[in-house]
């Protein structure tokens, strides 16, 4: 039932990757003015992980760099939707000699897999990772049912 | 760091499970300068203060960042990443006062500042006119 996040800035993404295929396939004979431009892989971001307890679901995803103001969490029907920007703008008067962290904008929608309670749903931000844990709703637990013999 | 678990070698040479020392990955840095000092900035999610293990031998600054321990995690869905420590060594360039380095840890970023030693900064020589009076 989990199918996992859609990412909705790259929903081309497979097409990139067959793109990538074939300039790899071509690139030995073709002209090298054609294939110059290859795209760097993208992973989608932030990486996430989803854990399932007894009565919650659980994501976790690595966000280092953003503040309270920088990203929103909010239930849409059955999804769960992180949307967010990252800037990393070189501090002023500084010249840069190296840049790995990238600025990006995301927005990813995990697909729910039971109803949660939208209420109780709690977002924390601590040491750039972002924790968001969801309670199932009522109707989703597991419910005892008495068995009688007639 | 005070906590790091030594790696000891049992008698036969092997290591014991639990000491195999855990895994760890550079972590994406960005390097500025300025007139007066050096600026590395990691991305160290997940790492508070007490986890940071910055050491400076001769020109060599090495950075270890150990994410807190996970208590039994429950059931995973979907796992994009596995919890990973980070690590990175730097080459210290000359001209940065070592003694004065300093870092600080914010929203899961790691800054550290390493300060020019004052020789090293740049001065303007002030050009006196030689020819004076002749």
């Amino acid at each position: 039932m989990l199918t996992g996040w859609t990412d909705l800035e790259h929903t081309f993404r497979t097409f990139d990757r067959l793109q990538r295929r074939l300039d790899r396939a071509f690139f030995d004979w073709s002209d090298p003015a054609l294939v110059r431009v290859r795209r760097a892989p993208r992973l989608a971001w932030p990486a996430t992980n989803v854990f399932e307890t007894p009565e919650a679901f659980v994501v976790k995803a690595d966000v280092p760099g953003l503040g309270e103001g920088d990203v929103a969490v909010s239930v849409e029907e059955d999804s769960l939707v992180v949307r967010g920007e990252r800037k990393v703008d070189a501090p002023a008067g500084y010249q840069a000699h190296l840049r790995e962290r990238a600025p990006v904008a995301f927005t990813r929608k995990l697909p729910l897999p039971a109803r949660v309670d939208a209420e109780r749903v709690t977002a924390t931000l601590t040491n750039g990772v972002l924790t968001v844990t969801l309670p199932k709703s009522k109707d989703a637990l597991p419910r005892q049912i008495a068995v009688k013999a007639v | 760091m005070s906590d790091a678990t030594p790696v000891s070698t049992a008698k036969n040479g092997t290591v014991p499970a639990r000491h195999y020392q855990r895994r760890a990955v550079a972590p994406p840095v960005d390097v500025f300068e300025n007139a007066d000092e050096l600026l590395i900035v990691a991305d160290v999610p997940g790492v508070s203060n007490d986890g940071i293990d910055l050491r400076v031998e001769n020109d060599t600054l090495t950075l270890e960042a150990r994410r807190a321990a996970v208590e039994k995690a429950p059931p995973a869905l979907l796992r994009e990443y596995d919890e990973t420590d980070f690590s990175a060594t730097f080459r210290i360039p000359a001209g940065i006062d070592t003694g004065a380095i300093s870092a600080e840890t914010r929203k899961g970023t790691l800054v550290v500042r390493l300060p020019k030693a004052a020789a090293a900064k740049s001065r303007t020589i002030v050009v006196r006119s030689g020819n004076r009076g002749d």
